[in-house]
């Protein structure tokens, strides 16, 4: 016999005592909302590794600023999303072997990726100059943004799990490759709430062409309560059912809210300090003054001609036009304080090679030089603005896809398959290196070759810019502490300022 | 197979076959020094890295958290401690690099392994395998509190738990919030005026007769079964899409939604329900099996075509079978053993991947149910099958090619020809095959064009413009994954099918994406189905023609009785098609592959082969090994979990419906009866009601009634008491975890729809079939977009709305309606200006609040005042009291009624439930 001190148990080593359920917060029931009650579900000390933080939720004010858990200077963010994959072989990552076995079989190169049989190698289709004070050269595919190379931290080794993009959208924004994860968005907001409480804490404002494909995984709010989903608008269209419907008045509306309100109040006699009735009371406060504050926030057309001549409303194709009126409506959002802007630039209507989004399986040369176009001017205005106006300051940005396009063509084909494990990404602005390259891929930019990083190490690093632990930022779900980076990554050090 | 009564240690007897072997290596000198120096520090004691001891030789055989043996004697290449000493594994490289052990080191372990891993004094302990973890315990039925008996064991369990924290039970609850409180949480339907007021004349006179009467007609009534399946489908996140890049559409999906709801309202015993989910094949519940593929899945199209992430996204499909299981079936979250022992509960990796053995052949898809001989829908199309044969014979069947258009597919006839090769030339210029398959008069079955038949498909590239994959025409994949042609101009695009044998062939069948015609449905669908000639090679090499398409399509246009004939056929082939068994997204099952553990969770790290088998811990050795088929499989596996003693099963649903009951669980975590998850408030309670659950005390009684147990529930005192707050109560339970009152909550998402289409009148409460649309057509890699969700054809329960993943309905989603993605336990409570805005502002909330006032009026004969009356007992079921109705009346009368009406829906009295 062996004594229950030398017992190995399979399981043994995370066994350990607990306290009650709920015996260790000494809250009433008017500061503790049953919202509050289910994200305390589970016990937080059962769980190895730092004691998750999970914040806390008023459910009367699910959006108030809550502290970080350091300090830092970012206190927004905006991200700049570009589904469909872009290429970094063409745009960011030089690669002077490209050139030099342009038309050759790659050594190593596999028979099949994503979408079937391989090619040849191509040198990419647009040339590279050397940009800015620090000479980082990239592409005439996006002249503007290389304009502002110096402002920029590129990342060059990052590698995900996936070559589909649908699981690869989800990973990048949501940390897992499944559905039903919520958004970085979602995370930061659950941790962060925001300073105005006018306006959305979250906005996702979608590509004039619609949704990308992995639709609402992106901004959603997954098994977080849906106060933390990102609110979707963007230049053109409203949030559902923010405008009164037309045959009411004015009147009619005041009429409605006096009467909900004693309603409302004589309800609550009944249950005097219920902290979900009263929530319920504020969210309706705070829904008038959005339905003033919204169509504010969305009229551009008092900006300046210069502004708007800056972005390209005036010129190119019309989704650029949409595309750039996004982007001023991007500037104006974080200027009121909204804690996270996720613009979309690429969509999924029809699935059409690089028609809608930066996907280019053929023809890469027009495909991506048609999105380019809509991405290129407007995004780097938008910066540039931000910049201008001292908001890079506290603004982290981030420009992200989710992989890369391979070094070789298609066989028989004149685009670039997926590569989920080299690809580029590149942040800007709050807490940020600027001027910075990390990472390398190899010299086909085939594979991460230099300080690999994972989506897992990408997000760490957000979360770690935005003052938040990635490792203890959690929601217990279904039993499980669940983080943006399930129980991976390391926060990126070399890139923080 | 039996559960003990106390849950057993189980024994494993290891060791003893070295001490009969010459041990060359000493363990104390040779080996003892190594770890020492090296590994030691983290691997030993209590708090050792990765839960491996080295010094302890029970722990080297068992392994550590990674679930795979550390070492096993005799087997140094079998012994995963090799491999990480070896630096073989990225990232556990042991001793951390620059530690690596020396060559000189490494041979000596390897040696001592081989040996038989022997550690003086050592030799004969035994692993033991146990846990304390109080869920895997078996219930024990315990005795009821003094004074108590089955009917009053609920309110005497909970008034124990109150008294030792000096709180009581509140007072009872008002006959009015009593009734709209049980209806809800019955049916998810609030009680008529009407029926309110003669409830509270019955509940004056008699209140517990009243009550109880009122209980039973909301349990018969057919509207309970439609409450419980929506809790029931949250769990298991079923939807009617796929998921992921497309999205699609599931054919047909919904019926094991109406599985569902007839199964509670026949209350068919839980362990039949369980049965049924995962052996409805033969178990004559056909549609039942849809629970098994209730998840999410990516498919082929999604997926590539690169081999492992088509591994990868088979073994994340049987994952997400492991957690509808686990999260509904068992309260475990089985999948954190997916990559390495659960790091809490007492579930290996080689239980995680001996649980998913036993689903090893299902796979997400359609198949058609099968009728019993007998079943209405079996005789017809029996019937119209035998006509469809004599109506095909009249046409010339046997003699002459016949074309016939299945829709999905086009079947060819031929007259029986035998050929060592065919030639298939496309009457137009593309050319897309997912699959041609060719079948002979031996084995009717049998397809001969198979891959698997050694059949060699040939192209002559030079006749394309475009040329892509023409193996897919016969690997017997249906779906996207299809070959492509385009004719260069002036030429035919065809392809060659070359036997290995000569065959006797007579029918085809050949189609462009027989997947999404089978498994999806409201896409906006692009190319017809492929029309060709045929010819066969004779033996003088010569190739002859058997089919021509054109010719045979004008042999039947130019005779009148034969255009005749042909619509008839066309006919029944329509009527079979929609009158017959219909194929439905419910699982499709097949020959199981062996499964093997997946070292870190990668099917590309294969380690040892498991049978399928329950928790090692729970008596799950059933038995069976990698031959045991598909079908015995499920069924052991339903076995397991419903037999009475399994610890589990009984006590995960009792606290489910608890949990839907009174707002919280006994045990909060409901999908988590694990060390991570919260322990019972009650477990005296809980296993009471486990306890009666399985062996009911009263003799008459059914066991495993779902309903029985509800209605034990909600006709305790805890039920019906008042939800008002008391400052004590507060105080010391703020969350009322222990029931000093009944829990006031906001209603979820189908009650507030369901209940203001009953305030307008309009809500058709039709059961069961197809769901209801609110988004368009889309193309297949479109997103949805919502169309219309708020008109005459939406009128239905919400239930009946089509669930889609991840898809934001632009109303009730924002009441935290479940996306789908995760299985959904639970449902967050949150409280957004988005709600707000959608109940202020939708056009269903708009034109429901005029049909709200419509029918107030209409019944009030127009009487302005009690319109308005009538208005707050339809919304509310009461009637204003003064101030309310003064302000009403303030109202401009022109829009008044409706502004009424849409206040109304937006206050917190209409969408809390006291």
């Amino acid at each position: 016999m062996i004594n229950q001190e030398e017992k190995v148990s399979l399981f043994g080593s995370q066994l350990m005592s607990r306290r009650g359920f709920l015996g260790r917060a000494g809250l009433t029931m008017g500061g503790l909302s049953l919202a509050q009650l289910l994200a305390k579900d589970g016990d937080p000390s059962a769980f190895s590794g730092k004691a998750p933080i999970r914040p806390d939720i008023l459910s009367k004010e699910p959006y108030a600023p809550r502290g970080t858990h350091f300090e830092t200077p970012a206190k927004q963010v905006l991200i700049v999303y570009c589904p469909g994959a872009v290429s970094h072989v063409d745009t960011f990552d030089y690669k002077p072997d490209l050139f030099k076995y342009h038309g050759q079989k790659p050594p190593g190169l596999p028979a099949v990726t994503f979408e079937g049989p391989t090619g040849n190698i191509a040198q990419p289709f647009w040339e590279f100059k050397p940009r800015g004070e620090s000479g980082k050269m990239i592409s005439e595919l996006v002249p503007h943004l290389a304009e502002h190379a110096d402002d920029f931290c590129f990342m060059h080794s990052l590698t995900t799990q996936t070559s589909a993009h649908p699981q690869g959208e989800n990973f990048m924004n949501t940390g897992f490759t499944m559905e039903g994860f919520p958004s970085f968005g979602a995370w930061v907001t659950y941790a962060l709430g925001t300073d105005n409480q006018e306006l959305p804490s979250f906005v996702a404002i979608n590509d004039p062409r619609g949704t990308a494909r992995s639709g609402k995984n992106n901004f959603g709010n997954g098994f977080l309560p849906a106060a933390f989903q990102g609110t979707d608008f963007n230049a053109k269209n409203p949030p559902a059912n923010l405008v009164r419907p037309g045959h009411l008045t004015a009147g009619d509306d005041k009429s409605t809210v006096e009467l909900l309100a004693r309603f409302n109040a004589k309800h609550l006699q009944q249950f005097p300090d219920d902290a979900d009735l009263a929530a319920r009371i504020a969210s309706y406060e705070l829904a008038g003054k959005m339905q003033t504050s919204v169509p504010d926030i969305m009229s551009i057309d008092g900006e300046p001609e210069s502004i708007h001549k800056e972005y390209g409303t005036d010129q190119g194709s019309d989704l650029k036009r949409e595309y750039a009126k996004n982007c001023i409506l991007a500037r104006r959002l974080l200027e009121k304080g909204v804690r996270v802007v996720q613009l979309f630039n690429g969509s999924d209507p029809s699935g059409g090679n690089g028609i809608t989004n930066w996907d280019s399986h053929s023809n890469i040369k027009n495909t991506h030089a048609m999105q380019a176009e809509i991405m290129d001017q407007p995004t780097a205005a938008l910066i540039h603005d931000l910049k201008r106006r001292g908001m890079l300051e506290h603004t982290l940005v981030v420009w992200c896809t989710e992989f890369g396009r391979m070094p070789f063509l298609q066989a028989n084909g004149s685009g670039r398959d997926h590569n989920p494990e080299a690809f580029t990404c590149f942040l800007a602005g709050a807490g940020v290196k600027k001027g910075f390259s990390y990472g390398e891929s190899d010299n086909f930019g085939f594979k991460g070759a230099k300080d690999i990083a994972t989506v897992y190490d990408f997000n760490a690093t957000l979360l770690h810019l935005m003052g938040l632990d990635h490792e203890r930022l959690s929601y217990y779900h279904n039993g499980i502490e669940r983080r943006l980076t399930n129980v991976h990554g390391h926060v990126i050090k070399d890139v923080l300022a | 197979m039996k559960f003990g009564s106390t849950f057993s240690i189980i024994p494993l007897l290891i060791g003893g076959f070295s001490q009969s072997l010459v041990a060359e290596i000493d363990y104390e000198t040779q080996i003892k020094p190594i770890f020492e120096e090296y590994c030691i520090d983290c691997h030993s004691g209590s708090d050792r890295e990765a839960n491996l001891r080295l010094d302890y030789r029970p722990s080297l055989l068992l392994g550590g958290d990674s679930g795979i043996k550390a070492a096993v004697p005799g087997h140094p290449e079998k012994s995963y401690l090799m491999e990480l000493i070896q630096h073989k594994e990225p990232d556990l490289e042991m001793p951390p690099k620059e530690d690596k052990l020396s060559d000189e080191n490494i041979a000596l372990i390897s040696q001592w392994i081989k040996e038989g891993v022997n550690i003086p004094g050592q030799m004969d302990l035994k692993v033991e395998k146990t846990t304390d973890l109080w869920s895997f315990q078996a219930v024990e039925r315990p005795e009821l509190p003094a004074g108590a008996d089955h009917k009053s064991a609920i309110d005497a369990y909970l008034l124990e738990a109150l008294d030792e924290k000096g709180l009581s039970f509140n007072s009872p609850a008002s006959a009015e919030v009593l009734m709209r409180r049980v209806s809800v949480i019955l049916t998810g339907l609030p009680p008529t005026p009407e029926q309110l007021q003669s409830f509270s004349a019955a509940y004056a006179a008699q209140p517990e007769q009243a009550y109880t009467e009122l209980v039973d007609r909301l349990l018969a009534s057919k509207h309970f079964g439609e409450r419980w399946a929506q809790h029931w489908l949250d769990v298991i996140r079923w939807a009617e899409t796929n998921g992921s890049e497309s999205n699609l559409y599931r054919k047909n999906a919904w019926i094991y939604r109406d599985y569902v709801v007839n199964a509670f309202n026949e209350d068919l015993s839980y362990a039949q329900f369980l049965k049924d989910q995962v052996a409805g094949d033969q178990t004559g519940a056909e549609a039942a099996t849809g629970f098994l593929v209730s998840g999410p899945h990516v498919p082929a199209a999604s997926v590539g075509r690169e081999a492992i992430a088509i591994r990868q996204a088979r073994a994340d499909r049987v994952d997400e079978i492991v957690q509808t299981v686990g999260a509904s079936v068992l309260g475990m979250t089985v999948s954190c053993a997916r990559c390495h022992n659960h790091k809490f509960d007492p579930i290996s990796i080689k239980d995680y991947y001996s649980l998913a053995a036993f689903f090893q052949g299902v796979e997400f898809g359609g198949r058609y149910p099968k009728y019993e001989e007998g079943h209405p829908i079996e005789e017809l199309e029996t019937a119209l099958r035998t006509e469809l044969d004599s109506v095909r014979h009249q046409l010339g069947f046997g003699q002459i090619p016949l074309w016939e258009d299945w829709k999905g597919y086009n079947e060819v006839h031929l007259p029986v020809v035998e050929t060592k090769a065919l030639r298939f030339t496309s009457v137009k210029p593309n050319f897309v095959v997912d699959e041609l398959e060719v079948f002979g008069p031996d084995e009717a079955e049998r397809n001969l064009a198979h891959k698997r038949e050694s059949v060699e498909i040939k192209v002559e590239e030079k006749d394309f413009a475009l040329l892509k994959n023409p193996e897919f025409v016969n690997n017997g994949e249906f779906g996207t994954m299809s070959f492509r042609g385009k004719a260069k101009k002036g030429a035919s695009p065809s392809f060659e099918m070359h036997f290995k044998e000569p065959v006797a062939i007579n029918r085809l069948k050949v189609s462009t994406n027989r997947e999404f015609f089978f498994e999806t449905d409201y896409l906006d669908r692009g190319s017809s189905l492929p029309n060709f000639d045929v010819e066969a090679l004779g033996e003088d090499g010569v190739w002859v023609s058997i089919a021509n398409y054109k010719k045979a399509k004008a042999r039947v246009n130019g005779e009148s009785h034969l255009k005749t004939l042909a619509r008839r056929r066309d006919q029944l082939i329509e009527r079979i098609m929609k009158e017959g068994s219909q194929v439905s997204f419910i699982g499709r099952f097949s020959k199981p592959e062996p499964a093997f553990i997946f070292h870190r969770g990668s099917p590309e790290n294969k380690r040892e082969e498991v049978a399928p088998a329950g928790f090692e811990l729970l008596e799950g050795d059933l038995e069976l090994t990698s031959e045991t088929s598909d079908k015995e499989r499920r069924m052991k596996f339903a076995e397991w979990v419903i037999d009475p003693k399994h610890p589990l099963t009984a006590r995960v649903m009792v606290n489910r419906l608890w949990y839907h009951i009174f707002g919280q669980g006994i045990v909060p975590t409901t999908a988590d009866f694990g060390v991570a998850g919260a322990k019972p408030t009650n477990q005296a309670l809980l296993d009471y009601l486990a306890s009666e659950f399985v062996s009911p005390s009263q003799p008459e009684a059914k066991a495993w009634s779902v309903k029985a147990m509800i209605r034990s529930m909600v006709l305790s005192k805890a039920f019906r008491q008042s939800s008002a707050p008391q400052a004590a109560g507060l105080e010391k339970d703020a969350a009322a975890a222990l029931l000093w009152r009944y829990p006031p909550r906001r209603m979820e998402a189908e009650v507030i729809r369901d209940s203001i289409l009953s305030a307008s009148g309009k809500l058709d409460l039709a059961l069961g079939g197809e769901s209801y649309r609110i988004h368009n057509v889309k193309k297949t890699y479109a997103q949805w977009e919502v169309d219309k969700n708020y008109d005459e054809k939406t009128w239905r329960r919400m239930l009946y709305q089509e669930r889609m993943r991840r898809v934001d309905d632009k109303i009730f989603t924002a009441f935290d309606f479940p996306d789908c993605g995760q299985v959904r336990a639970k449902r967050p409570v949150s409280t957004t200006p988005l709600q707000a805005l959608n109940l202020m502002n939708s056009p269903f909330a708009m034109s429901q609040s005029a049909l709200i006032a419509e029918r107030a009026l209409a019944e009030s004969g127009g009487d302005y005042k009690k319109s308005i009356q009538r208005i707050f007992e339809v919304i509310l079921g009461r009637l204003p009291d003064t101030d309310e109705l003064e302000a009403c009346l303030e109202l401009d009368r022109e829009k008044g009624l409706s502004l009424v009406s849409r206040s109304l829906i937006n206050s917190n009295e209409f969408v809390f439930l006291p």
